[in-house]
């Protein structure tokens, strides 16, 4: 009941703030809309990602920081932690670690992650790295990340499969399942229903993800539109798998531009 | 008013810098005209682009200098295949050879002496007029100067040892006098040509004033490149070391689309030098670079994001390389010699190669089966329906993974597992069983030889793989001691290149050696004599169909090696590049051979 009357209120909110812009495509207001104002959190999101390359060319590394880690909704943090991304490319190694490592804002933290794998990738205790409880999670997921990079010359479905369920740490069974995915769209194709039922019920987060990420793919190069992809984000909002919600957000920030 | 003055100053100091004048008033009556987007035309699948915006690529190593006659590795020619055009060169689609510089060519009855229309009007990069005397100073005093260290003289020797005579008739016309008949000559005439009025100067030869060899220390690294001239599309405009080179527009490069809009499309091109092929993968990734050519194993995390991030991987056609497994005619083993020399036994090998399994398992499904010995990419390829065609297959030969074919075959020759133990016997009751080599270390070779180990188990037959050392292999190979190889071939566009494979007295004609001492069979004599005839014609059509019928021969009648699969080009670019389709193994954006690069352009 309570979810029923949740749905409508964000129906009727949605509609607020979509019918302005249908079929005018996305400006950077209309996107800073949906990310200040809408309710279900992977359509505000999904606003937040198409937001990020505005953001990186035009606001500054402090107020993104600021954004990331103060951002009044979930897009608004995204979009500013997306942006940071972008920005820390031009960071060394020491500042990255420094900013993955340190004990700033988690979205902050998560910003560093991607160019930190760039100078990681040189290193020989990737794995080692990746399930050092003693650093933070980004740190890890950093590692974890370098050392499927890495090692892709080496790894067939079969043993990602494998990793993605039991591994020496959790980031390491998640960046197992983001290189599977790759995998699943080429050399081990998997059917949408496939994907679909992995994200939705694998047995593992690293199984979902590379599900998820899968799923995405082939919405994004499927013919829905951005409004049958809200409406199905609008129908599971907190329902299935946080994988499953987040294949619909990345297939709705390409509508929106991303 | 003074600022004013200034700024205007300095904006004429940087463009004076660079060493680029206007270009063309108009477009000149000889210029290229490029049919993007034309039906009938190799390039039809492209289209007519914008001018603008940078482009942008990777590379991992740094250049070594700026001249292209001396150069030795890609790193350095690849800019100089931007900077420089010859008489003749390859169409970016097709392969086939086509006029460049030059606008076209007679050939004499005789068939001895080439005449080439240089087009007219043309000027370099600096606005000198482009002439006759250009072609003949870089022939005659930079390629066939033994003062010059150049890797071009030796394409450029006929077979009998001689070099051609390369003289000048009037301001556009230049003869090139052969001693013998030789088709391959078309191309390698056409390598680039160099601007006389900025390098004869370090020529000792002409400027004895320099001391000898000073031309190979010319247009390094630290030369100014307002120095550098050329009549390709770009010019290099800066370097940093270990950072990157800035090339910008040739204003008077000579290409133009139907539309009259003057190539290259990009204004300038960027490669970015970085410390490795991962971080060239990661660069594109974060879209740092435009395009980037890459590896089966980068496949699976490109698909991953070609739909978020908005780029396409491309699978392409097979490659120039080769792998393939031979049998030795001239082993010692009677038994296996006269095996070996049986066409039904290569036939029954043929059909118990599992080319599928080697796809899936050791190319992850990013190869296609070979037949033929040409590659695939040259303009002479026999899948190709003519000369620099499309590639339909239509007379390929192809042996199907057939077991029960392959049995008959071996059945037919009058080997039988008599002792019921699984492996085939000869009449003197000793096992079919002989040695499979190939270089330790290769695993995609090892691979195919495993593959192939069980393939041949399943017909009778026994092959003991042993890996061994690549110097020890081309030894035994050489000394025609090995049993039973697999290896491979690089291959190329000129089928000639492989006639030291396929003719019978050809120095890597490995599987059969004693036949350049005599003990030649019909076969081989009909292909010594189809590469004579297609070397010994400048019809390419001819050529080709000669080619075809080379190819269809050793593949029937021959097979003295057994082709497996061919790896597929790969290669990804971002979807904002207009022309992208045109990367091909030929014709890469961000490969080292320079050409397309001026039709690519950003949406």
């Amino acid at each position: 009941m309570k979810l029923s009357v949740l749905r409508a209120l964000v129906v009727m909110m949605c509609a607020v703030v979509l019918i302005p812009i249908i079929g005018l495509g996305y400006s950077t207001a209309d996107l800073e809309a949906i990310a200040s104002n809408e309710l279900i959190p992977e359509i505000s999101a999904a606003a937040g990602m198409a937001l990020a390359s505005t953001y990186a060319s035009t606001m500054t590394v402090a107020a993104l920081e600021d954004l990331a880690a103060n951002g009044r909704t979930i897009g608004l943090r995204t979009a500013a932690s997306d942006a940071l991304s972008i920005l820390y490319r031009t960071k060394t190694e020491d500042e990255l670690m420094a900013i993955a490592g340190g004990t700033g804002a988690a979205m902050v933290r998560a910003a560093a992650v991607d160019p930190l794998v760039a100078f990681l990738i040189s290193k020989d205790n990737l794995k080692a790295m990746a399930a050092d409880a003693t650093v933070t999670h980004e740190v890890r997921l950093a590692a974890a990340k370098a050392y499927y990079f890495m090692t892709r010359g080496s790894q067939t479905a079969a043993s990602l499969e494998t990793e993605a369920v039991t591994n020496d740490s959790d980031e390491l069974a998640y960046a197992a399942g983001e290189a599977l995915a790759g995998f699943y769209l080429s050399f081990n194709p998997k059917t949408q229903a496939e994907l679909e039922t992995l994200a939705i019920s694998g047995g593992s987060e690293g199984l979902r993800v590379a599900g998820g990420l899968a799923l995405s793919t082939l919405l994004i190069k499927s013919d829905l539109t951005a409004e049958a992809i809200e409406s199905t984000l609008l129908s599971i909002a907190g329902t299935k798998s946080a994988e499953y919600r987040n294949a619909y957000e990345v297939a709705l920030a390409n509508r929106y531009g991303m | 008013m003074k600022r004013s003055l200034l700024v205007l100053l300095g904006a004429l100091l940087v463009f004076s810098a660079v060493g680029l004048a206007q270009g063309y008033d108009k477009m000149p009556a000889d210029a290229v005209i490029v049919p993007l987007g034309v039906a009938g035309t190799a390039y039809e699948n492209l289209q007519p682009g914008v001018r603008g915006g940078t482009f942008y690529i990777s590379d991992i190593s740094n250049p070594k200098k700026w001249n292209l006659v001396t150069a030795h590795e890609t790193s350095t020619s690849e800019y100089g295949y931007q900077m420089f055009r010859g008489m003749t060169d390859i169409n970016p689609v097709s392969g086939a050879l086509v006029a460049e510089l030059a606008k076209s060519w007679d050939i004499s009855d005789d068939g001895l002496t080439l005449t080439f229309h240089l087009r007219q009007g043309l000027k370099w990069s600096d606005g000198v007029p482009f002439t006759a005397d250009d072609v003949v100073f870089t022939f005659n005093d930079l390629y066939f100067n033994d003062d010059v260290e150049t890797d071009t003289r030796d394409i450029l020797t006929l077979p009998d040892g001689s070099f051609p005579v390369v003289t000048k008739v009037d301001d556009y016309t230049v003869q090139v006098q052969l001693s013998q008949i030789f088709r391959p000559i078309l191309n390698s005439i056409g390598a680039s040509i160099m601007p006389k009025h900025k390098l004869a100067q370090y020529v000792h030869k002409l400027n004895p004033d320099v001391p000898a060899g000073t031309f190979n220390g010319t247009w390094g690294l630290d030369t100014d490149p307002a120095e550098l001239c050329g009549m390709g599309p770009f010019i290099v405009q800066s370097y940093t070391p270990d950072q990157n080179v800035v090339m910008v527009r040739n204003p008077y490069y000579y290409h133009y689309d139907e539309n009259g809009t003057q190539l290259p499309y990009i204004d300038k091109y960027v490669t970015l030098v970085v410390a490795s092929q991962d971080v060239s993968l990661l660069k594109f990734r974060n879209g740092e670079i435009n395009a980037l050519g890459i590896r089966p194993s980068d496949v699976p995390i490109l698909k991953s994001e070609e739909a978020t991030k908005d780029f396409t991987v491309i699978l392409g056609e097979g490659g120039y390389g080769t792998l393939w497994i031979s049998f030795n005619y001239d082993v010692d083993n009677a038994n296996l010699k006269t095996l070996f020399r049986d066409l039904r036994f290569r036939k029954a090998v043929a059909h118990a190669m599992d080319k599928q399994t080697i796809i899936d398992n050791l190319y992850n499904g990013l190869a296609v089966p070979q037949w033929a010995q040409i590659s695939m990419p040259s303009p002479f390829y026999p899948g190709r329906d003519y000369y620099g065609g499309p590639i339909t297959e239509k007379d390929a030969v192809t042996y199907e993974y057939d077991l029960n074919k392959a049995n008959a075959l071996l059945d037919e020759i009058g080997i039988k597992d008599t002792n019921g133990d699984g492996i085939r016997e000869f009449a003197d009751g000793t096992p079919v069983e002989f040695e499979l080599n190939t270089n330790a270390g290769n695993t995609l070779r090892e691979g195919f030889c495993l593959i192939m180990q069980e393939d041949l188990a399943k017909i009778g037959i026994k092959a003991d793989f042993n890996p061994i050392d690549f110097n020890t292999l081309v030894n035994k190979l050489f000394g025609s001691t090995t049993e039973a190889v697999v290896l491979g071939l690089t291959g190329g566009d000129e089928p000639n290149g492989g006639a030291n494979v396929y003719k019978s007295d050809g120095g890597l004609h490995f599987w059969h050696y004693s036949a350049g001492t005599g003990d030649i069979n019909e076969v081989e004599k009909q292909m010594d004599d189809l590469y004579n005839q297609a070397v010994s014609t400048f019809d390419n059509e001819k050529a080709f169909e000669l080619y075809k019928q080379s190819d269809i021969l050793f593949a029937t009648e021959s097979l003295g090696m057994i082709n497996s699969v061919n790896q597929q080009f790969t290669y990804a670019i971002y979807n904002n590049v207009g022309n992208g389709n045109i990367a091909s193994v030929n014709a890469t954006p961000s490969g080292t051979n320079g050409l397309g690069w001026d039709l690519v352009y950003l949406k």
